[in-house]
């Protein structure tokens, strides 16, 4: 879809300011109101949902050129999608979509960030969307005696992430991944040097085509490996393989599973038991790909209804968020004995991202950092000692506003939790 | 579009003022400002010079005054609903002057910057069993008692309007002076408007909001209220459909429709007279169904199936017992008039589930947008005063027409020519309202045009007295009528902006 086919959802931009804030209903005092991170932090209305529904209006008119300043705008924007699901609380017009398209449109003209040009450099030569990256996609699992599963049949393909499989600090996710599955039984492989990034991040930065060249890489080899089952630990490769492939029609009748929808099964199907107390007050933060945006694409084609209402012919729905995944992780928390779970002001549909989104991380580390630390705010007002989630992206970026700025904030990925309690 | 640029010296004084991060005339920034977000216009307004964003008083007045020295016009907004004044002004965005200053529980006010928004405040005084008046527009816009065109709301059954809720404020008048008014201007207390100090509440407002036209309001205290209501309040689900599972105790939600608006009125005059409501409200079969439908479909349904159960007017009625002793009594009351007055309550909200959820969302005020943008993009409204409470029925009666005519040629969405009208302070007052939902598009601006001039002219023709209005030429409609207000009105802008450095529009020139 072109930025052209969306322009009368932005045009049905009121400047309301809905998309700034949680859902009203939500708000809970006068902290954590703030929904966007880039208007909270860059503060012109440009930097809003809204605004950036009212200057893609404006690129249509040829109003604007790539100038700076229209790329510090669009490069700065974690695509979280909260500015999405808060303008759906009230309207029925798509945001989310045209900031993809924004951004496509300028990479497409050649107005990128030359940061996110090196990481797209990485992608294409090695098929990694961590830069630099050194050794082999598998090292990790060396001596874990798992299966090849582009050789070897197995049930599930546990697709590991370009962050997990290189940085030396994500890389006890993927073994605590495998240490889980292990225990339940589970006959599980990983694709070891024939896996390649997802692409969702790429698709994110705007880089399209070497999204779709990803996509179609992977989906080539899990078709040849005869895969039925995709986990993943990683919220962006969630994203992208569940939604993404979908909106493409690239994902055809896979299965795709977050890790923490797979654990949450393997408790109550009695095959994982979680017997070791892990005493500790935690709270939970939602990645905006495995929440809000973790919701299936929902294929649509059909017609305006001609009258006032805006309608269409078949209805049309919309992706709101109340579709992500939510419960699984809070379950799998839950039934960890000992874990008491707290939660922050913003969660669920409107939870405030963790800034690494976007390619923000790389374009702009010190917003993503700022995001981060807003968080980490948020998460120490609960009294908990530790904040958990469910992505490497999220955990990195913590970390590293934590070295910043300082917290006694603990950060873990679940399956470190769960990795403790078996 | 206009490209008027700001010379460099005056952009250079102003980037002084608030430092580079957050001034701008990038094309890119003043064109999400320029982009109207209304109905029936242009897309773009002309672009205005600049955008700056100040975080203290004391940056507003500088500002100000290096706009009078290089003779720049200025608007200030805050939250805000699309885009207004002219071409290569100054646009002074709010949204850094954020703060709560003070809830004072005892004296019963909160001291507001302009960018606190109403749900905010709103959640920040029920921890503390207080409310105040959020005005129609909704949650998501500023809290700052001066900073909308019309302060009335949903509550202003039991807390009333803008102007009656303002304590002291702090004003930079339009050519840079700092004035507290009030209280505030005497003894530093936030607690009066009117004195001991200066009492220029009435000369600040205008018959309306002066729309950014009479300086800037940088903080202000509103009157707070008694909530009695649940905190934390038990809603369920996720976005947009947040519901409860059971009506919270001693809180009751009703829609009632009447079989004529003689009916109705008396109805809302009844309940209005023996202070039993927490809130009544307006809405028409439309409205009812933006607020309840998440999604254009089912506002669709909801509208078509209101329609059809509803007898005639109606209107939302919400009970908050401050004891069970209290609900039962108001209950009872409430029923007794029902039955006096031959209302009938519709049943798809008698629902706990759909009740609860819009017990809350009319009290929280956040589906204001919902309301008027969702259906086709765009809305257009003919306002009534708040005025004694029977001219308003009558005039809305007699402007509904016209809307009907609209609705015929297909222009207007269909709601059988709604109309909303409610109590204002258990019934001294009362506001009537001509919503009307429209495609956006340039098709509707025959219709908007007609609609409000030929409402207008009612209101002159039948004495209804002045209506709330956001345009200076309508003042000189109005004026000859009414004491020839407006030339006193030209006098008050002269005075106070000799440079007519505060952009007019929405209030009035000072100039010939």
């Amino acid at each position: 879809m072109a930025l052209e086919d969306l322009r009368e959802d932005m045009e049905m931009c009121s400047k309301c300011s809905i998309c700034k804030f949680i859902p009203l209903e939500m708000v809970k005092g006068f902290e954590h109101a703030n929904a966007c991170p880039s208007i909270t932090k860059y503060q012109f209305n440009t930097y809003s949902g809204g605004g950036r529904m009212n200057i893609g209006v404006a690129m249509l008119e040829n109003r604007l050129e790539y100038d700076d300043n229209l790329k510090h705008i669009i490069w700065n924007c974690q695509t979280c999608g909260a500015c999405d699901i808060s303008c759906k609380y009230a309207m029925d017009m798509e945001v989310l979509e045209p900031i993809y398209e924004f951004r496509i449109r300028a990479v497409e003209k050649g107005a990128t960030h030359p940061a996110l040009d090196k990481v797209i450099n990485s992608l294409r030569k090695q098929g990694t969307m961590v830069p630099g990256a050194k050794g082999r996609r598998s090292d990790w699992a060396t001596g874990l005696g798992l299966k090849d599963a582009t050789r070897e049949k197995v049930d599930v393909l546990y697709h590991v992430g370009c962050l997990s499989s290189y940085d030396r600090e994500a890389q006890k996710l993927a073994r605590a991944t495998v240490k889980i599955l292990q225990k339940a039984g589970v006959n599980f492989g990983i694709a070891g040097e024939n896996e390649s990034c997802c692409g969702g991040r790429a698709y994110q930065m705007g880089y399209k085509e070497d999204f779709l060249n990803q996509a179609k890489k992977n989906m080539d080899m899990i078709q040849k490996a005869g895969v039925k089952t995709l986990i993943t630990a990683c919220a962006d490769g969630y994203g992208a393989f569940k939604v993404l492939y979908d909106k493409f029609n690239l994902k055809g009748d896979m299965e795709v599973l977050h890790i923490t929808e797979y654990i949450d099964r393997l408790i109550k199907e009695s095959k994982l038991k979680m017997t070791k107390n892990v005493n500790m007050k935690v709270t939970y933060h939602d990645p905006c790909y495995l929440g809000r945006l973790g919701e299936p694409w929902i294929h649509w084609e059909g017609k305006k209804i001609p009258g006032i209402m805006r309608r269409f012919e078949p209805p049309k729905e919309l992706r709101r968020g109340a579709n992500g995944i939510y419960e699984p992780p809070r379950d799998v928390l839950n039934a960890i004995p000992g874990v008491s779970l707290i939660e922050m002001d913003r969660i669920k549909e409107y939870a405030w991202c963790c800034g690494a989104g976007g390619g923000v991380n790389e374009s702009n580390p010190e917003f993503a950092r700022w995001t981060a630390t807003q968080r980490i705010d948020e998460a120490e007002m609960t009294g908990a000692e530790a904040i958990v989630t469910a992505c490497p992206w999220c955990i990195k970026t913590l970390n590293d506003a934590i070295k910043e700025n300082g917290s006694d904030l603990n950060v873990y990925d679940i399956v470190e939790l769960v990795e403790q309690a078996i | 579009m206009s490209e008027e640029r700001l010379n460099k010296e005056a952009y250079r004084a102003l980037e002084d003022v608030v430092g580079p991060d957050y001034i701008s005339d990038a094309p890119a920034v003043l064109d999400s400002y320029a982009y109207s977000g209304k109905g029936s216009g242009e897309l773009f307004n002309p672009r205005f010079a600049a955008i700056i964003l100040p975080k203290e008083t004391t940056e507003v007045q500088a500002i100000v005054r290096l706009c009078n020295k290089y003779g720049l016009q200025y608007k200030a907004a805050s939250t805000g609903w699309g885009s207004r004044g002219s071409g290569g002004m100054i646009w002074i965005d709010l949204r850094r002057m954020n703060r709560i200053i003070e809830i004072n529980e005892k004296n019963m006010y909160a001291v507001v910057e302009p960018y606190v928004i109403g749900g905010q405040l709103q959640a920040e005084l029920m921890k503390r069993g207080l409310n105040y008046n959020v005005i129609g527009a909704g949650a998501n816009c500023s809290a700052l008692p001066y900073a909308a065109h019309y302060g009335g709301g949903h509550m202003s059954e039991t807390t009333s309007l803008r102007e009656r809720n303002i304590l002291g404020a702090e004003w930079v008048t339009p050519d840079g002076e700092i004035i507290r008014m009030g209280s505030l201007g005497s003894i530093g207390e936030w607690f009066c408007a009117d004195g001991p100090g200066p009492s220029l509440r009435g000369l600040t407002l205008g018959t309306t909001s002066p729309m950014g036209a009479m300086g800037v309001f940088t903080k202000a205290a509103t009157k707070l209220y008694p909530w009695s209501g649940p905190i934390p309040y038990p809603l369920e689900g996720h976005s947009p459909c947040y519901y409860t599972n059971e009506m919270p105790p001693n809180c009751l939600y009703r829609y009632y429709s009447f079989p004529t608006a003689e009916d109705m009125s008396e109805a809302q005059r009844r309940i209005s007279e023996n202070e039993i409501a927490y809130e009544i409200m307006g809405f028409t079969a439309a409205m009812m169904a933006s607020n309840i439908g998440t999604n254009n479909e089912e506002d669709y349904a909801y509208c078509e199936q209101f329609l059809k159960e509803m007898q005639g007017p109606g209107f939302q009625v919400i009970i908050i017992g401050n004891s069970p002793r209290d609900f039962e009594f108001k209950k009872k009351l409430l029923e007794r008039i029902i039955e006096d007055t031959k209302g009938e309550s519709l049943k798809a909200v008698e629902d706990p589930k759909i009740a609860g959820g819009m017990l809350w969302r009319s009290i929280r005020i956040t589906a204001s947008t919902r309301e008027c943008f969702r259906a086709g993009g765009a809305f257009g409204v003919v306002l009534g005063g708040s005025h004694p409470y029977n001219e308003e029925i009558r005039f809305v009666r007699q402007v509904v027409e016209i809307k009907k005519e609209w609705i015929k040629k297909g222009v207007l969405r269909d709601d059988h020519g709604g109309y909303l009208t409610w109590t204002h302070e258990h019934g001294h007052l009362g506001h009537a309202e001509t919503l009307f939902q429209f495609a956006k598009g340039p098709e509707a601006g025959e219709a908007v045009k007609d609609m409000i001039q030929k409402g207008l002219q009612i209101a002159i023709d039948s004495h209804y007295g002045v209506t709330l209005m956001v345009a200076d030429e309508l003042h000189y409609l109005f004026g000859p009528h009414t004491c020839n207000y407006h030339l006193w009105m030209k006098k008050i802008k002269q005075a106070f902006d000799p440079n007519e450095a505060a952009e007019p529009s929405g209030f009035i020139s000072g100039k010939n």
